[in-house]
């Protein structure tokens, strides 16, 4: 156990570091391509930099979390306990699976800006703040320093109009949810005289609920509503992640909603408990249209990535059943439902990457056939893939589902859980299918899936990833044992301070 | 053979060796030429056969209770274990599907022309995911068994199916998995209440069985869970929709472990789960009637759809969800009569309706149509092939003497003193189920002689006759002799009821009394 005061220089230093070690290598490797900047060379160069840089901040979050480091002295703005270092782990691990599925994907696509890199890791830092946030400031600067960067990543492909077409409706979508979520801190503000969650939540414990604070909170729940894609607020999801170039799209599927759920969970925890009656109606109704829709609407799909999309809308709608739930286990279900979430969809997007091929780049589901026979591996990751979102039992998706219903019906709600598992018994409709035209449908042509690079670091990641959704889905003890413990630790912030 | 049997510890080893080879043999028929694939998969089928029949005598037909049982923590932790065993219902589940698994690979020896590899590969894991659903004694292992399942069915039939393969395989799956995923809810609802209640967080069949009490006040639901999950599988009546298609278009013997062994895993989940859980909700007056309504709606309904069937495929899945209907109706029935008699129907069932369906298969491999219309007279060029058929279908009608009779009458006599209005009326599908059936083996073998195309359809091969005979033999062993069956299932079934006693309506004296099988 380490002791940390935050409000020093020195404090605040070791407190974010991860964070600091992320942003300087973003701007060495910024200085480094500005100077190298064109050759194919490069921008893999610049690639293994970014992935330096991630491993690094990996190793800063895995210190901080051996350490034990915890806050003394004032409320702060940024939370150090094991639920932020594991969001941190987590985000890290994406944008380096990110990382390393883009580097030939790149070239092989003709982007060579090797800034990607850099926006990649600014990208990070912001969800890192995001989700590590535990004041109303380093929420809201943690999340435009992620939309920023990463409405640029959408739009990178920028020869390609549907890349264009992505960005701007991802930001001018995005500023709107910017706008209410920023709204609903200065209500909050204005209610309490408080920006630090901790310090809002004894307030609004204390205090009657005032109009002034329910209509914050709600506006801060549309913004996060917004952000992670639930159902109403999700129509620019589709084709935003249809557009944008394939490994943002699995960025924006896995990192940006991962972020933006750790940062609801902390926010709903330790900010608003005492509303919780209002609260949880909002997401009830939110949980049953997204897990509803999400998946109806994907049965209809035909292009793989809109269908990834929806299906991505659809988990928003399972994962708000664990926030719904409002205790310890919910929180746990979160952390371990977005891991399994998050493997499974970089690892799905990783192998579509593979299979795009310049200048024609939506994969369709028929573009798949037939693919057992010529990339065995590949099609058998992508099966795996598909059996984890489908929530299969012996793949670590089923420990997710399985810890996401549980976590209500401990709290006496059955309607939630029914639903969840109505729809996604409706999910086997689209997931099978993929399994089906890879494995036992003949291949179009003769030339089919000829053209498929599947280049060693992604191929790596790839494996590793599948391996880990089966080695998780057979032995999941560890994850669950940490995934439990450290989210216990969410909800004790408050105490102290209330009890004062 | 008692002796020998347990001489070499039989009792200790089987169920998990029946349960593991299929798995262990997947990645052998993967890895070998194309050509060993069947011959791997026929192999291994009747080592299972072979080992799997020594149940009949290992098998205590004395002891009402679980035997076999083993228990081993898996996922400790959760209260997850490997548990299985087996008892009087089980044992005779775990017979007819070992006994199945040769004949569906033989049956299949033509059939499948294409990618044959993948087919017998899912043909072995959809065997161990039977029988790990009739032998798991732990919910969560039931669940993961029974989801296995779904996987080879949904590429069995979506692949090598016919016509709308792709929509029926869907349907299928769909209807199944919303039906399963509700039961993983109540599941876990009830581990949580039980664990809350007792200490013991476990998915132990005997654990939850034993304190499942303290859920009563939340029974209702957890049983329409439980009972939607079995009721779309059996399929009682409102919630066949699915089943005409998916055994319409599935291949011979998709359609055969169809309704050989996958719709006796929701009777058999009413008999081992969703009742002795909740005996109090799902026996009270307006459940059972509720239930022996739907039961004698699915008989006649579907016996009368058969009837104007014009495709012989769709009309013996139809005739499957009239016997059903049987055995729910013996199920609520509530008395030893009526639940041997449906296990009765349950196996006798499997072996007349997987005649029929390999017999289907036999004529479409050789003038690939199943049209009624577009056969006739086949008697002529195939006698031995319409000697089977009419076997089949009179068994299958429930004459006497073959082995239909013996269950439905068991059912009908069982439960006539609960419903005695209902059992009347449930009668009268003997005049149906003889109309469509006969009905049908006349204009296809019989009448006059009219289609050329079925002048070289030739008879019965060898195998086909190898196929064939294991399960005519069955047919009238058990009818002119269902004693050694009936003894096997009598005490697990007294057992049950002595179970449920307390919790049911009071009913009038059975009619007539059978001697070996009433008290």
């Amino acid at each position: 156990m380490m002791g940390i005061d935050p409000g020093t220089p020195g404090g605040a230093l070791v407190a974010l570091l991860p964070e600091v070690l992320l942003t300087a290598w973003a701007l060495v490797v910024l200085l480094f391509v500005a100077w190298r900047h064109g050759s194919a060379h490069d921008s893999r160069l610049a690639g293994a930099l970014s992935m330096a840089g991630y491993v690094l901040a990996l190793l800063a979050t895995g210190w901080l979390a051996w350490q034990g480091a915890r806050a003394e002295g004032l409320p702060q703005m940024i939370a150090l306990d094991g639920f932020r270092y594991a969001s941190d782990a987590l985000v890290l691990a994406i944008g380096l699976g990110v990382a390393i599925l883009s580097v030939r994907w790149l070239e092989r696509q003709g982007i060579l800006a090797p800034e990607y890199y850099v926006l990649l890791m600014l990208a990070t830092v912001g969800m890192m703040l995001l989700a590590g946030a535990a004041d109303m400031i380093t929420l809201f600067l943690g999340l435009e320093v992620m939309s920023i960067a990463v409405y640029v990543l959408a739009g990178y492909d920028r020869t390609r109009r549907a890349s264009a077409e992505a960005a701007l409706k991802y930001f001018l979508i995005g500023a709107f949810a910017s706008g209410f979520l920023l709204y609903g801190i200065a209500l909050t503000y204005g209610a309490t005289g408080q920006f630090n969650f901790a310090l809002i939540g004894a307030q609004l414990a204390a205090g009657e609920a005032s109009v002034m604070a329910r209509a914050g909170m709600g506006l801060l729940l549309v913004g996060f509503a917004f952000k992670v894609a639930a159902v109403p607020f999700h129509a620019w999801a589709p084709d935003v992640y249809e557009g944008a170039p394939t490994p943002v799209t699995a960025f924006m599927a896995s990192g940006v909603k991962a972020a933006a759920f750790l940062a609801l969970a902390r926010l709903l925890a330790e900010a608003f408990p005492s509303f919780v009656e209002l609260w949880r109606p909002v997401l009830w109704w939110l949980a049953i249209a997204t897990m509803l829709i999400g998946n109806l609407v994907a049965l209809a799909q035909q292009s793989m990535k809109r269908m990834l999309a929806y299906s991505a809308v659809a988990h928003a709608g399972y994962l708000l059943l664990a926030l719904w739930s409002h205790s310890d286990a919910g929180t746990a279900a979160v952390l371990v439902y977005l891991l399994a979430y998050s493997i499974t969809t970089v690892a799905a997007f990783g192998i579509l990457a593979s299979i795009e091929r310049a200048g024609a780049r939506t994969v369709l589901l028929a573009d798949l056939e037939g693919l057992f026979s010529v990339r065995p591996f590949a099609s058998l990751g992508m099966a795996v893939c598909m059996l984890s979102l489908l929530g299969f039992p012996g793949t670590f998706g089923f420990i997710g589902k399985w810890y996401l219903i549980a976590a209500p019906l401990a709290e006496g709600e059955v309607i939630l859980p029914v639903v969840a598992m109505i729809a996604s018994g409706i999910s086997i409709g689209y997931y099978l299918p993929v399994v089906l035209a890879m494995t036992l449908k003949p291949t179009r042509t003769r030339q089919a899936h000829q053209t498929i690079r599947f280049p060693g670091p992604a191929k790596l990641a790839v494996a590793i990833c599948v391996a880990a959704i089966l080695v998780l889905g057979f032995w999941p003890r560890t994850v669950l044992d940490f995934a439990t413990q450290e989210a216990v630790q969410l909800r004790r912030v408050a105490i102290p301070i209330l009890t004062r | 053979m008692d002796a020998f049997l347990s001489a070499i510890g039989y009792e200790r080893w089987i169920l998990h060796v029946l349960l593991a080879l299929p798995l262990a043999a997947m990645p052998l028929i993967l890895a070998f030429p194309v050509r060993f694939a069947r011959w791997i998969a026929l192999a291994v089928a009747l080592t299972e056969t072979v080992l799997g029949l020594g149940l009949w005598w290992a098998f205590d037909p004395a002891n009402p209770g679980l035997q076999f049982v083993t228990d081993v923590p898996w996922l400790g932790a959760f209260g997850i274990g490997y548990r299985v065993g087996i008892d009087g219902i089980s044992v005779m589940m775990v017979l007819l599907s070992v006994v199945m698994m040769p004949l569906v690979v033989w049956g299949s020896w033509r059939g499948i022309d294409t990618k044959q590899r993948g087919f017998y590969a899912l043909l072995l894991a959809l065997k161990t995911g039977m029988l790990g659903v009739f032998v798991s004694l732990d919910l969560f292992l039931f669940y993961v068994f029974w989801e296995l399942l779904l996987i080879p069915m949904y590429f069995l039939v979506g692949l090598w199916g016919s016509g709308h393969r792709l929509y029926a395989a869907t349907t299928c799956v769909v209807d199944t998995l919303v039906g399963w995923r509700m039961m993983l809810v109540a599941v876990l609802w009830m581990v949580q209440g039980v664990g809350d209640a007792t200490g013991t967080y476990s998915f132990s069949y005997m654990h939850l069985l034993e304190h499942a009490d303290v859920m009563s006040p939340w029974a209702s639901w957890l049983f329409v869970a439980f009972a939607l999950a079995f009721a779309v599988k059996v399929p009682i009546f409102p919630f066949h929709t699915w089943l005409p298609d998916a055994h319409t278009e599935a291949p011979t013997a998709g359609s055969v472990d169809l309704a050989v062994i996958l719709l006796k895993m929701g009777t058999y989940g009413f008999l081992r789960f969703a009742i002795p859980f909740f005996p109090g909700f799902a026996l009270s007056e307006t459940t059972g009637t509720i239930m022996a309504i739907l039961a004698v709606t699915g008989i006649i309904y579907a016996a009368l759809v058969a009837m104007v069937q014009p495709d012989l495929k769709r009309l013996v899945a139809y005739s499957s969800v009239s016997h059903l209907g049987f055995v729910v109706l013996g199920i609520w029935g509530s008395t030893v009569e009526s639940v041997q008699g449906a296990i009765m129907v349950m196996v006798s069932h499997g072996l007349s309706t997987g005649a029929l369906f390999f017999m289907i298969g036999f004529l479409y491999e050789r003038r690939h149509t199943r049209k009624i219309a577009d056969y006739g007279g086949l008697a002529r060029v195939a006698p031995l092939l319409a000697t089977a058929f009419v076997i089949t279908a009179f068994s299958s009608i429930g004459l006497p003497g073959l082995n239909g009779f013996i269950g439905e009458f068991l059912v009908l006599l069982g439960a006539f003193g609960r419903y005695p209005w209902l059992v009347v009326a449930a009668t009268t599908v003997v005049v149906f189920s003889a109309a469509y059936l006969l009905w049908a083996t006349q204009r296809v073998f019989f009448n006059r002689f009219t289609n050329p195309l079925n002048e070289g359809i030739g008879d019965l091969t060898r195998r086909e006759v190898a196929v064939l005979g294991p399960l005519i033999a069955a047919m009238l062993w058990i009818g002119l002799y269902p004693g050694p069956i009936l003894r096997r299932t009598e005490s697990a079934a007294r057992q049950y009821v002595e179970m449920i006693q307390p919790h049911l309506p009071p009913a009038r004296e059975a009619p007539v009394r059978v001697a070996g099988v009433a008290p």
